[in-house]
């Protein structure tokens, strides 16, 4: 049973200590630029990315802020997509599996937006249509997958956050994604703690 | 509504410029190290569907039946250029006064063409519209102006941008992490010193001057790498010290860049403990620019403000900046009837 554990975490440890640093730096200059023109930011994925999707934004939109809530007018605007359960399946049943997250992005987007787009595999083809649908818009895409690094997502997005890992291990790329994400959460939380308490 | 809002930021440049003149570059690679600041250029493009006339609003307001007819060299440019020629008007707004040496006017450029071709249903990346502006001003306009503002004011926060001799140019942004941008805007002053002046007469003469200079113009471009370095080391005493010898480098390349007025500015601070600094854009005017330990900036604001007083400077004042990390954008677009879903 220990055997599992640490060679399980040892992948994990590996995973960790080769970040995409330079691609995550430039995923974070992407979201300071969205705040900075009052964009919003979309975030999607499948089954583990979408509840990764939700996490993020609960936190992103409220936790950066709250030790000083009062002192920051002007907040983050992340929505995850589809925004409601009942569109994802008005979207499936009437339309396709492919655009449930395209179609409402068709109905959102703006110029001044970004998006962050979740696969593992990176080929899921309703998010690929998603990111397609940014990418004609030049809209700025943070890919975050795993796997292979030829994946479609990897290829098409302006920060590749990419985790390598042999194909199908979800739990050590989903993982490594949660890491990823919430260190950009924290990063924006010191950022703006910082401002708030060096500002007059 | 039928109206399209776009937003270009101005820049401050650290080290290269004049490197990215085609004179210089076509022979030797330019390169410049710039970021954009939260001082803005607004373009607002207004569809007219019921007056068939173009419209143009800024100091002046102009009306005419057809864009040749327009005395704004760029928007009449433009216009022409991309064949619009009646049923929109277009105004623009700014932070700051132009000619103040922060690239506004191509910030200006940038904006208008995003914006014109937004009006047309096209949507055009970072790269283009900074070409679009470039291609605007240099080969319509027949400006003598190099093209590093349009590729700053475009792609936005701290870049290393190169010129290459087959006219391409690459951009590579310096990943800064919030502590040492925050750390650099602490050390810096910024003034501006109550002086506007168009780049154009001083850049003239600066080129004619490039076989002259040509190896101190290497020099600076070759600076930028170790400018990035010490950048990214929080090294800000040894970026003060770069400032200085490119400044000292860039009067040298013509006559005007400097006047008895910019020395006396900047002397007074670097004698009140400032490491270096530099006159921002061509120079005869404009903003300066100072790196200085932050416990000397208040002797150096005093120092530098006695300066204005005496030379009776009336729109002289200090400039407080903060870095931003977005470029060109269109902030929004209600111009449905021609918007594209893709």
């Amino acid at each position: 049973m220990k055997q599992y554990i640490r060679n399980f975490s040892a992948k994990a440890e590996e995973a960790l200590r080769n970040l995409p640093d330079e691609e995550i730096a430039k995923a974070l200059n992407i979201l300071q630029a969205a705040y900075e023109r009052d964009g919003r930011i979309y975030v999607f994925g499948n089954g583990g990315s979408m509840a990764i999707a939700t996490h993020w934004v609960a936190d992103f939109n409220k936790t950066v802020f709250d030790s000083n809530l009062d002192k920051h007018h002007r907040r983050f605007q992340a929505i995850r997509l589809p925004s409601t359960e009942s569109e994802i399946t008005a979207w499936a049943n009437d339309i396709g599996f492919d655009m449930i997250f395209a179609g409402p992005l068709q109905n959102y987007l703006q110029d001044s937006d970004a998006i962050i787009a979740i696969s593992s595999s990176g080929n899921s083809s309703n998010v690929i249509k998603a990111v397609e649908l940014a990418k004609a818009r030049h809209v700025p895409v943070i890919g975050v997958s795993g796997f292979d690094a030829g994946n479609k997502l990897n290829q098409l997005a302006d920060a590749k956050i990419y985790v390598p890992a042999e194909t199908g291990n979800y739990f050590l790329v989903e993982g490594i994604h949660g890491v990823i994400l919430h260190m950009m959460i924290k990063y924006f939380k010191d950022y703006f703690n910082h401002l708030a308490d060096h500002s007059a | 509504m039928l109206v399209i809002v776009v937003r270009a930021p101005l820049r401050i440049s650290f080290v290269g410029g004049g490197t990215d003149l085609a004179d210089f570059y076509r022979r030797s690679p330019g390169r410049v190290i710039s970021t954009t600041i939260d001082k803005y250029v607004y373009v607002v493009i207004n569809r007219t569907p019921l007056i068939d006339k173009v419209s143009a609003r800024y100091s002046k307001s102009e009306t005419a039946a057809h864009p040749s007819e327009l005395e704004h060299t760029r928007i009449k440019a433009a216009l022409l250029d991309l064949g619009i020629h009646k049923n929109i008007e277009i105004g623009s707004f700014a932070t700051l006064p132009a000619k103040t040496g922060l690239g506004s006017s191509s910030s200006f450029s940038v904006a208008l063409m995003k914006g014109l071709h937004a009006y047309q249903g096209k949507k055009i990346n970072q790269q283009e519209a900074a070409e679009a502006a470039s291609r605007l001003e240099i080969e319509l306009v027949r400006e003598p102006i190099g093209k590093q503002d349009q590729y700053a004011a475009s792609f936005g926060g701290f870049n290393i941008i190169q010129f290459n001799p087959d006219e391409s140019v690459e951009v590579r942004p310096v990943l800064l992490d919030y502590k040492k941008r925050l750390g650099l805007e602490n050390h810096l002053l910024l003034f501006f010193t109550g002086i506007t002046r168009a780049a154009s007469s001083i850049l003239t003469e600066q080129k004619s001057n490039i076989d002259k200079k040509f190896e101190t113009l290497k020099e600076m471009a070759a600076s930028v790498h170790e400018f990035s370095t010490r950048l990214l080391s929080a090294d800000y005493k040894g970026l003060g010290g770069m400032l200085h010898q490119g400044w000292l480098k860039k009067k040298s390349l013509a006559s005007n860049v400097s006047n008895s007025l910019i020395d006396d500015f900047y002397a007074a601070g670097m004698d009140h403990g400032a490491w270096g600094g530099k006159v921002l854009g061509a120079g005869g005017g404009g903003c300066v620019l100072f790196l200085a330990p932050p416990e000397k900036k208040n002797e150096i604001r005093e120092a530098v403000r006695r300066v204005a007083q005496e030379k009776n400077l009336a729109d002289f004042r200090e400039l407080p900046v903060k870095f931003v990390q977005c470029g060109t954008e269109v902030l929004y677009n209600g111009d449905y009837h021609n918007r594209s879903f893709v």
